[in-house]
């Protein structure tokens, strides 16, 4: 929906049409909802997309977009489309930036912001050759509104070979209990202050209250107090929960960019100083230890 | 198996935020603000090749692009014991963006002749674009395998590589044909070792092979091209994102009673 | 025989005495050859220098080895350790009498002399040995201690003198008995054995007992002496060799320096790469167990025991004859889990009545694992990772070396012309939120004092002292000389700074590495400010404070005094000490690197002295170093939550003390 909603602002900045672009199998229901969205949607279809390879799936969309000829082609932020950014952009001859925060148009250029150098920089570029091949990052976008559904539904033909290059022998699906942290809405976070592995048994009872997941910091996860896959921050997780409850973490830079598209970020440290505070909706300074216990009773209490 | 592992040298990306400037052009770091360490996926990559040759044999040749200040970055590879390393001196004034790192990487593979593997690290700790793999699987002509966390050989598949690759759900197990290109990210398994003081000191006294952009025979002209492609236009340092707002309360007991019905209306209303 | 010069005879109704003379030989070359296996073995070894100053050493040699001052730390064993040491010295010099006397021919045991000595003193010494003996039997049969190595050869060393005195005052007793002899008195204790005696035996029986006896004590004598040098029963010699060759620098300089140019093996791996100094310490060591017992890993329940260290490798030394095998993880005792676990608090050297080296074998074992293997705990690696890419252990720190100097004028060395005394703050001092406030309490004592200071700012580096101790030298020596020549630079003479590890380093370790710099700790330095009347504290506080020596400071550097005038001056009610202070200083558990560990929650050294401190009952516990400062907060925090009804306590650096007095805002309680 995010991806959705920056093409449709950007088409309107260019002028031009807004083109939904599903490869691989689809249904009608996903037509119908993409298609609330954009002026046209065209649809690459062929048994070898069935299941995504790489390798094949880059030369779909290679082949539609010579076809179509765009001026600009958005991502989400998943890991397959993470990959085929740059690949496309060489193999169409554009230019290719991830991770763009805002977009804007104009002529020829598309000028994107990104946050740099672990979220203490944000730089502003602008990318000059067409097509501009573009991940965003989906969540922190304002989502497509809805407009006269399009009956404009186009099928691009390709011709694709079996590619053997890369065959995939597994596949793992994690957390079928849990939901994945990326996708929790709510967060109950511990970092170095903790001290040790001990205080996570109250956060966790914290977070059953509030129907929250556990995350930590790189410094707790590191020191072996929490599962490394807890971790959140530029080498871990990045989340976006409705609420990130930072707990004894003093908000290093790295952990800042895995919190970034947070909602709401509220948090516990004993230091007023801590850079978490720069970052926060609101916030206590207190000792965890003072909290904590208190606080798990008061909202069982209140949520009961 | 001829592994080819390339290395970045970034900023440290765990220096104090309150020492981080904007260089004077205003459109890099200041690289004077803090010390400059091997970016961490590429140490992961470099520990994925160590651990992959300590099992099924082979070399590891290191390659970086950048200014002479990358050797440091280089000297510690070769400490770990790798075969050999290949500086690739960026003498333009700017900062050269994926695609161009890609083409250099790209020119110096095929002076070095082939590799079986060539590994980078997912994305770097400064601008972290996360493109140079992919742009240097197309440059090669080759296919890229992404996000990978561990790498082996099975004896009966030759002329294959079994991979592990995280995915956005879980991972995957992919079967690929060598030459690839892999791009390497972290798991508990591929932490940097440290190296053994002796192949430090030992270390200083390598050769090394260093190449200028010309001697690689990059085109002047391609490089102005893919430079031009992006263009960073400013780069600022943003102001706190938001305003703290501090529970405050005559007893703790209070301010805690704040902060739950806080949460609590968040909560019900996610 | 009224009249006669008073004498007795030397072998009276004994004969065959050549037998004797005879056995000798063989006793003799056994003896020798168990001495000479020890000196070939301590060959082995790479050489050292210990051979300096001669006229200290021998003094450094009268106070341990005669006085015996650290063996009386422990009143109970030093006290029967003294009488079996004095009895034995006056039965030896006895008998050296006898010798010179019969064998000779001078007659010196005779007269006034023989009364004197020969006679009273030896009777008297003889009979105290006998109480010691008893002592030390009923301390190691009666009340069993972990601390003693409970072998056979303990036992049977004891039962052996035991049979030895007691069989020779039989001996004198039926002599003096038979012989009717009438200076038998002169010996008392012979004598009450001949009244004893004469009441139920013969002479002719007391005779032929007598030779027996006699025989049977020559031979036991004769065993023990061939068999002294193979038992722990060697140290007299060990021991007297070990102390003159003791160091004569403080326990804080006593790591050995690599030659990166020169040096084949980082580190110790076997006993081949010890010196032979290190070898002679395995030899003196006693089994004593004092190291052991002061050890604060191992009071915490951690593998770690310095006396296993030593004595593992002493077994090695006499068990397999190559010198070039591994060492470590021979034994448990010689484990990395062990050698991992040590501060590098010294308490364990500063225990050893012999002068053994326990800490220092630690760290060249842990050279070994860092350097030339290069494997040590995680979170460790991650220390000395940050060491080598930033100057400073804490990894992931938003803090720069600027920060704490927010909102006050502190002078950059860089910025300015000439200083006399530059502040070096260290990682801690400036990096660690806690001790940045007591980094500034110091800034502000010496601006308010008037001193023409400066800090180095972004171009201090950590001195070394954690990577040392970590055992990689290597990283160690080239942030030493990245200090050293920004020093020498900007020509500092007077360095002051709150960390004793960093005054440790500078002070003792930086010389042999061309850096030498005048270092006061800064309680000394700022002592020196109040004695000068340019700092006027007002005791106001009622604080009831309790000082916790920083090991490099106290045990390590012999720095006391200062630090508790400080105290003394800052607050009103007197001060009181730990029943682990001073030299007995009890680690906070943050030396050596420890503090960048995770230790298990049950094994913190830091709360074993935080519950030391709570037991004084103190409202503050002043601390001097920046290591002490964050593990006894963290060790009071956590003793406190477990028992909430324990008393509060703050943890405050000295200087904070001070300053709190000097700006008139007494501490609170």
């Amino acid at each position: 929906m995010g991806v959705l909603g920056a093409g449709q602002r950007l088409s309107r900045d260019l002028a031009g049409g807004h083109v939904g672009l599903i490869v691989g199998p689809t249904s009608d229901a996903l037509i119908g909802e993409v298609a609330t969205f954009a002026d046209k949607i065209v649809v690459i279809e062929h048994p070898l997309l069935d299941t995504y390879q790489s390798e094949t799936t880059l030369t779909a969309l290679t082949q539609a977009c010579k076809h179509l000829n765009p001026h600009t082609v958005l991502f989400g932020n998943d890991l397959p489309c993470q990959e085929l950014v740059p690949r496309l952009a060489h193999r169409l001859g554009g230019s290719a930036a991830g991770d763009a925060l805002s977009l804007k148009g104009q002529n020829e250029t598309v000028r994107i912001t990104r946050s740099v150098y672990g979220g203490k920089a944000q730089a502003t570029i602008d990318l000059h050759r067409s097509p501009a091949i573009i991940w965003v990052r989906a969540r922190a976008q304002e989502p497509a509104q809805a407009q006269a559904s399009s009956k404009d539904i186009i099928r691009v033909p390709v011709s694709l070979e079996q590619n053997t290059s890369i065959q995939l022998m597994d596949r793992h699906t994690e957390m079928q209990g849990a939901a994945r942290l990326e996708d929790a809405r709510v967060i109950v976070s511990g970092g170095r202050g903790l001290g040790g592995p001990e205080p996570f048994t109250q956060l966790q009872s914290l977070a059953n209250v509030v129907g929250g997941q556990m995350a930590a910091s790189r410094a707790a996860c590191d020191a072996g107090w929490v599962p490394a896959d807890w971790q959140v921050g530029q080498t871990g997780k990045k989340v976006s929960p409705q609420l990130y409850l930072a707990i004894a973490i003093s908000g290093a830079s790295q952990h800042i960019m895995g919190i970034a598209d947070a909602k709401t970020i509220a948090a516990i440290n004993v230091d007023p100083e801590a850079p978490i505070f720069q970052h926060c909706q609101f916030g206590l300074v207190e000792d965890y230890r003072k909290v904590v216990g208190p606080l798990t009773e008061k909202l069982s209490e209140l949520l009961a | 198996m001829n592994i080819l592992v390339c290395l970045k040298q970034i900023l440290d990306p765990e220096m104090p935020s309150r020492d981080f400037r904007i260089d004077p052009a205003g459109c890099d770091a200041d690289r004077q603000a803090a010390g400059l360490v091997m970016n961490i996926f590429c140490a992961n990559a470099l520990e994925t090749a160590l651990q992959f040759r300590e099992k099924h044999g082979g070399k590891i040749t290191v390659i970086t692009v950048g200014a002479s200040s990358a050797e440091e970055i280089l000297r510690k590879a070769l400490a770990l014991r790798v075969d050999s390393a290949v500086l690739v001196k960026n003498d333009h004034s700017q900062r050269l963006n994926p695609w161009c790192v890609a083409r250099v990487l790209a020119a110096a593979v095929r002076k070095l002749g082939d590799f079986d593997l060539v590994l980078t690290g997912r994305e770097s700790g400064d601008w972290g674009d996360g493109q140079t793999g992919g742009f240097l699987a197309e440059e090669l002509g080759r296919p890229c395998v992404s996000m990978v966390d561990e790498m082996k050989l099975e004896a009966s598949k030759p002329g294959l590589v079994q991979l592990k690759r995280q995915t956005d759900q879980g991972w995957e197990a992919i079967e690929a044909k060598t030459p690839t290109v892999i791009t390497v990210t972290n798991n508990e398994h591929n932490v940097p070792r440290i190296a053994k003081t002796r192949d430090v000191m030992q270390a200083f006294r390598q050769p090394l092979t260093t190449w200028s952009l010309a001697e690689l025979g990059v085109e002047p002209q391609s490089i102005a091209d893919d430079l031009a492609s992006t263009q960073v236009v400013e780069l600022t340092i943003p102001k706190k994102q938001s305003h703290c707002e501090f529970v405050t309360g005559e007893s703790l007991e209070e301010r805690i009673s704040k902060l739950a019905q806080r949460i609590v209306s968040i909560v019900q209303s996610a | 025989m009224n009249g006669e010069l008073p004498t007795r005879e030397v072998f009276w109704n004994v004969t065959h005495v050549w037998v004797m003379y005879v056995l000798l030989v063989p006793t003799m070359l056994v003896a020798g050859y168990g001495i000479y296996r020890r000196f070939r073995m301590w060959n082995r070894g790479r050489p050292e220098q210990r051979f300096d100053q001669p006229w200290v050493r021998l003094q450094f040699l009268f106070r341990h080895a005669v006085v015996q001052q650290a063996t009386w730390k422990k009143r109970f064993a030093g006290f029967f350790h003294a009488l079996i040491f004095w009895g034995m010295i006056i039965l030896t010099v006895a008998t050296t009498v006898v010798f010179i006397h019969q064998d000779f021919g001078l007659p010196i045991m005779q007269g006034q002399f023989y009364l004197w000595f020969q006679s009273l003193t030896v009777d008297i010494f003889g009979a105290l040995a006998i109480f010691g003996v008893s002592l030390a039997a009923a301390r190691r049969w009666t009340r069993p201690s972990t601390q003693l190595v409970h072998s056979w050869e303990a036992s049977w060393i004891l039962i052996l003198m035991l049979v030895i005195l007691v069989s020779g005052f039989l001996l004198e007793g039926w002599r003096i008995a038979a012989t009717k002899d009438p200076w038998g008195m002169w010996s008392p204790f012979g004598y009450l054995i001949a009244m004893a005696s004469n009441a139920w035996m013969s002479v002719p029986a007391m005779q032929w007992a007598h030779v027996v006896t006699w025989w049977f004590h020559m031979g036991l004598v004769f065993g023990f002496l061939a068999w002294a040098p193979y038992t722990k029963l060697l140290h007299p010699l060990t021991a007297v060799l070990n102390l003159y060759t003791a160091p004569l620098t403080p326990i804080g300089s006593s790591l050995k320096r690599i030659d990166f140019d020169k040096e084949e093996s980082l580190g110790v791996n076997a006993l081949s790469n010890f010196t032979w100094k290190d070898l002679l310490d395995l030899d003196a060591c006693t089994e004593c167990g004092r190291c052991t017992a002061v050890c604060p890993a191992n009071a915490v329940g951690k593998l770690l025991s310095p006396r296993d260290v030593i004595l593992d490798l002493r077994h090695l030394s006499r068990t397999q004859d190559d010198f070039t095998k591994p060492i470590i993880d021979a034994t448990p005792a010689l484990s990395p889990e062990a050698l991992w676990a040590c501060t590098t608090c010294g308490a364990c050297v500063e225990s050893c009545p012999v002068s053994i080296a326990q800490m220092p074998k630690i760290v060249d074992m842990r050279r070994h694992l860092a350097m030339e293997e290069a494997v040590m705990p995680d979170t460790m690696e991650k220390a000395l990772g940050s060491l080598e890419a930033r100057g400073h252990p804490y990894a992931g720190t938003q803090f720069s070396r600027l920060d704490w100097m927010k909102g006050l004028n502190v002078p950059q060395r860089a910025d300015i012309q000439e200083c006399d005394v530059l502040l070096w703050v260290g990682c801690g001092g400036a990096l660690v939120e806690r001790n940045q406030r007591v980094t500034r309490a110091m800034a502000q004592l010496l601006e308010k004092a008037g001193v023409n200071y400066a800090v180095l700012g972004r171009e201090e580096r950590c001195t070394g002292d954690p990577a040392r101790r970590m055992g990689n030298e290597f990283l160690f020596q080239n942030l030493a000389r990245e200090n050293i020549a920004t020093l020498q630079r900007y020509q500092v003479k007077t360095v002051v700074t709150a960390c004793p590890h960093c005054f440790n380093t500078i002070r003792n370790e930086y010389p042999e590495l061309g850096g030498n710099f005048e270092v006061l700790h800064h309680s000394q330095f700022l002592e020196r400010l109040v004695s000068e009347g340019k700092l006027s504290p007002n005791a106001q506080s009622e604080a009831k404070v309790t000082f916790h020596d920083p090991c490099y400071l106290g045990r390590q550097n012999k720095i006391f005094d200062a630090p508790r005038q400080l105290v003394q001056i800052s607050v009103r009610p007197p001060s009181v000490e730990m029943e682990k202070s001073r030299e007995k200083s009890f680690c906070c558990g943050g030396g050596g690197g420890m503090s960048f560990v995770d230790e298990p929650a049950n094994q913190r050294v830091n709360q074993e002295r935080a519950r030391q401190v709570l037991e004084t009952g103190a409202d503050v516990v002043a601390v001097g170093c920046p290591f002490c400062m964050t593990m006894l907060e963290d060790g009071v925090n956590a003793v406190r939550a477990a028992d909430p009804s324990t008393r509060p306590t703050q943890v405050l650096d000295v200087a904070e003390l001070l300053w709190d007095s000097v700006r008139n805002e007494p501490t609170t309680v």
